[in-house]
């Protein structure tokens, strides 16, 4: 044995050893696996978004400078902004920084677009948060409630609220939640954001109303889907008779077998609607005058900054991926048979 | 059968969640009407007592218009300086003011941080003489020299707010001595003075501030010899301002502290004014929200004399405006009168030219206007062999109401027409690009050169016209080149005449927006009437004042 063999641990005890096992688990190959196919899909869609952002016909630089600009001055800019160099050149430049945290600059205001990414994460942040955890908090307990008493005023009355909550629009709703809540009420403000650090309690306030304008239509949209489908899993489901075979209580089916299956559907979903949502933050934030990166997304496009709308639509694509590599997480911690491959 | 029993009961279960939601709309929109009107011209001559110091206010802008700054707040780069007047005002003042009676009449440019001024070698030479002891909020003196720094750094700036001056090559702008300012130019430019309370060079920046803050710093945190200073600036989205302790007036600002914030729109705007979280709101341009506020006794609304008429704007360089035939189909399908009835339940007056009946030089009618004429819409049209056209304007409410009613009635006249909304930018994009057709915006000024006037419509040099023409620019430029209002009044009838005979653009009705405050806030321009400037009013931030 060599020098070396006596700094390793010994296979029963901690340290290398247990390193090896955790390299060798079936979970965090799977993350690995998956991050590693993010990287070809955030490449992607970098790709994507600088090719089609290129395609807008007219310069930005002009159209920052206007017509009074001499083409002496319009060619500085697009110097000093690299306008000037060709579409891949500019696209590697971009990556590059971006690979060392160098976002870029906001050409308008010359801002680095990661101060002003740093001020405005938590808003947009916090909003998805709060969202997912309202539609997820009340959703799955009314879905259960529905799904335990199909066909009962409480189920009716749920699947009637979801169908309505699912037929407005949600700046529909944000209006319509200012108008009773922050008008008739009082209770709540209509615009503005206060951060966590200013005031914990006006904070929470101002992000009420946005919230709900978010989280209701989801909420809705998770009940009727988890209803249903446990409503499904205890009609026709052979593990459902078997389990009341054995005398185990309806709730008990209900909660550790029937929702456990279908809570993968709602995770999927859950997965899914992450993109979406996060594009959603755009009007709400517009309409509750919240500052986040919806609302900086808009002064991009309509400044025609290519480096903010870039910069933007790769954050989003990356929650988007980050959060669907957690979906996959959580099946594997539902399921072992994913965790170890054998489906 | 069964799905037809299902149907029906979701139609019991529905009904009356309809009527739910029907009571909670109408209870909304009841609880916040009253009886007492406060009608729409503010407290045009109403005694409203002495002025109080103290208090904040809080004040909405709408994002798409003077809410949105995302350029900055440095006057010689801010693109949209013309839109951002009560950021600029509170931080800058100005040199120059608009300011009226409190009956919004008899409204006249002032000198403000100026003194005085005078022109001389037949208009060529303008004199500006500064108010002495006047100092930046940063301590700095408010001198000849950094006002000659601000106006040569406006000037040469490449920004589309750059002044369109004809300085001579030779000491353009120069001090002499510590409060006088000279500015020299090749031809006289009469409507220099009116101009000036809108354009970016009547806000003077600290030279010290900027040189030691840097350009980029600078936009944020910008200072000036304004009533307030910046305490915080979130590009776009809320601007809180503090009372200047070295503001040159005495007793003013009457407010301590004075917030911007942007909105994304009217109908957030009138629900945050309701729910009591701001206190003002400039600009409101939705008729429905402008009846709902006059009926709510929360609230004093100010409609400020109208002088800046809608036109059609045609882009006369490329097809089909490139022809005289498609312009003048375009007159005879246009029937502004029928959308002012429509829309507005009111007959506001049609205008033949730039200029509506709030502004200077203003003509009830300009003879040999083409007027609507359905018939001779479709001729030509069918002449043409057909016409589509691209319509676009500015995404304000007003704006596109108006828009949709125009492409009702081309359509009536076999005209194909789509219809595009944009942002601010967006509007100077298509602009600036050319690739436009035809875009609804508004012309003239309180005075028809100054700001968004109707050289920067119509003017050869502009950015913004859709018309080059040199005899238009050579009646604009003798208009402009006198300051003799009789001789300004013949000149200007003359180019309305000529824009009417070459069909180059039909002009609308005078819309001015709104601005609504609670009661208890008073101020000139915004519970009095001031003419626009261009759309909105200045409103003189350092005199407002609430109620403690």
């Amino acid at each position: 044995m060599s020098a070396v063999s006596g700094l390793l641990p010994t296979r029963s005890g901690s340290g290398l050893g247990r390193l090896g096992r955790v390299a060798g688990s079936p979970l965090l190959r799977l993350i690995v696996k998956r991050v590693l196919l993010a990287i070809p899909i955030l490449l992607g869609v970098s790709v994507l978004t600088f090719w089609v952002l290129s395609l807008i016909p007219g310069d930005p630089a002009r159209a920052m400078l206007g017509m009074n600009a001499t083409d002496q001055q319009v060619a500085t800019l697009r110097h000093e902004y690299h306008l000037d160099e060709s579409g891949p050149h500019r696209y590697l430049d971009w990556l590059t920084s971006a690979l060392h945290g160098d976002l870029g600059t906001f050409m308008v205001s010359s801002q680095s677009m990661t101060s002003m990414l740093g001020d405005r994460w938590p808003v947009t942040f916090e909003l998805v948060i709060l969202a997912f955890v309202v539609s997820l908090g009340l959703a799955v307990p009314v879905a259960l409630l529905a799904a335990r008493w199909p066909g009962s005023v409480f189920d009716r009355i749920s699947m009637l609220c979801s169908v309505t909550g699912l037929a407005v629009a949600n700046y529909v709703l944000a209006l319509l939640l200012a108008i009773v809540f922050a008008v008739e009420l009082g209770v709540l403000p209509s615009i503005g954001y206060v951060s966590l650090s200013h005031s914990i309690v006006g904070n929470l306030k101002s992000m009420v109303l946005p919230t709900l304008a978010i989280a209701i239509p989801l909420f809705c949209f998770y009940t009727r889907f988890l209803r249903g489908d446990i409503v499904d899993q205890m009609q026709s489901e052979d593990y459902v008779d078997t389990a009341r075979a054995k005398g185990i209580g309806p709730w008990r089916i209900l909660w550790m077998h029937a929702f456990r299956n279908s809570s993968f559907g709602l995770i999927t979903i859950v997965g899914l609607n992450v993109g979406t949502l996060v594009g959603g933050t755009v009007i709400i934030e517009q309409i509750f005058a919240l500052p986040g990166l919806g609302q900086l997304l808009l002064q991009g496009i309509n400044t025609r900054d290519t480096v903010v709308v870039q910069d933007l639509v790769i954050l989003f694509a990356a929650i988007a991926v980050l959060a669907n590599l957690l979906v996959d997480v959580l099946y594997a911690v539902l399921d072992p048979r994913i965790r170890y491959g054998s489906r | 059968m069964r799905r037809i029993a299902n149907v029906n009961r979701r139609a019991r279960l529905l009904g009356p969640l309809a009527v739910l939601v029907a009571v909670v709309l109408a209870v909304s929109a009841c609880g916040s009407s009253s009886s007492n009107s406060s009608g729409a011209n503010g407290e045009a001559g109403v005694n409203v007592g002495k002025p109080q110091s103290g208090g904040s206010l809080t004040v909405l802008e709408d994002s798409g218009f003077a809410g949105g700054y995302a350029s900055g707040l440095d006057p010689a780069t801010d693109t949209t300086g013309g839109a951002n007047l009560p950021q600029m005002q509170s931080i800058f003042g100005g040199l120059f003011l608009l300011e009226a009676d409190s009956k919004g009449q008899n409204a006249k440019i002032v000198p403000n941080q100026a003194q005085s001024y005078s022109f001389s070698d037949g208009g060529r030479t303008m004199t500006i003489k500064l108010r002495p002891g006047i100092k930046f909020s940063d301590g700095t003196p408010f001198d000849a020299q950094t006002v000659v720094w601000n106006m040569l750094r406006d000037s040469k700036s490449p920004c589309s707010c750059a002044p369109v001056w004809q300085l001579t090559k030779k000491n353009p702008i120069v001090a002499k001595g510590n409060l006088t300012v000279v500015i020299h130019m090749t031809q006289p430019n009469g409507s220099l003075i009116s101009n000036f309370p809108i354009s970016n060079v009547n806000w003077i920046a600290s030279k010290s501030a900027f040189e030691k803050m840097g350009a980029a710093k600078f936009k944020t945190a910008p200072v000036g010899a304004g009533p307030f200073t910046v305490v915080s600036d979130k590009l776009s989205s809320e601007l809180v301002l503090k009372k200047n302790p070295n503001y040159f007036k005495k007793g003013l600002p009457y407010l301590d502290n004075l917030t911007f914030k942007s909105v994304g729109g009217d109908q957030p705007a009138y629900q945050a004014l309701e729910a009591g979280q701001a206190d003002a709101y400039e600009g409101m341009s939705t008729v429905p929200l402008i009846d709902q506020a006059q009926k709510n006794s929360k609230f004093v609304v100010t409609q400020e004399p109208a002088t800046s008429p809608y036109v059609v704007q045609l882009n006369t360089m490329k097809a089909p405006f490139n022809n005289i035939k498609a312009r003048e189909a375009i007159y005879y399908a246009t029937d502004f009168s029928a959308i002012s009835k429509g829309l507005f339940k009111q007959d506001l007056p049609v205008s033949g030219s730039f200029v509506g009946p709030g502004g200077l030089f203003y003509h009830k009618s300009v003879p040999g206007y083409r007027s609507y004429d359905l018939a001779k819409a479709k001729q030509l049209v069918k002449e043409l062999g057909g016409l589509t056209v691209q319509l676009g304007t500015t995404n304000i409410y007003t704006a596109n109401q108006v828009m949709t009613a125009l492409q009702t009635q081309w359509q009536k006249a076999g005209i194909k027409v789509t219809t595009h909304s944009y942002a601010l930018n967006q509007v100077i994009q298509q602009f600036t690009s050319g690739s436009w057709n035809a875009m609804l915006q508004t012309a003239g000024a309180w005075d028809p050169a100054a700001g968004v006037g109707v050289a920067f419509r119509f003017a050869s040099t502009s950015p913004f016209t859709g018309v080059k023409d040199p005899k238009l620019d050579q009646y604009f430029n003798e208009a402009g080149a006198t300051t003799d209002p009789t001789k300004r009044d013949q000149d200007y009838l003359k180019a309305a005449e000529y824009i009417s005979q070459k069909a180059y653009a039909p002009f609308g009705f005078a819309f001015s927006p709104a601005n609504i405050a609670v009661k208890g806030v008073h101020g000139p321009g915004l519970t009095t009437p001031i003419p626009g400037l261009a759309v909105n009013t200045q409103v003189l931030w350092d005199q407002v004042w609430r109620a403690q």
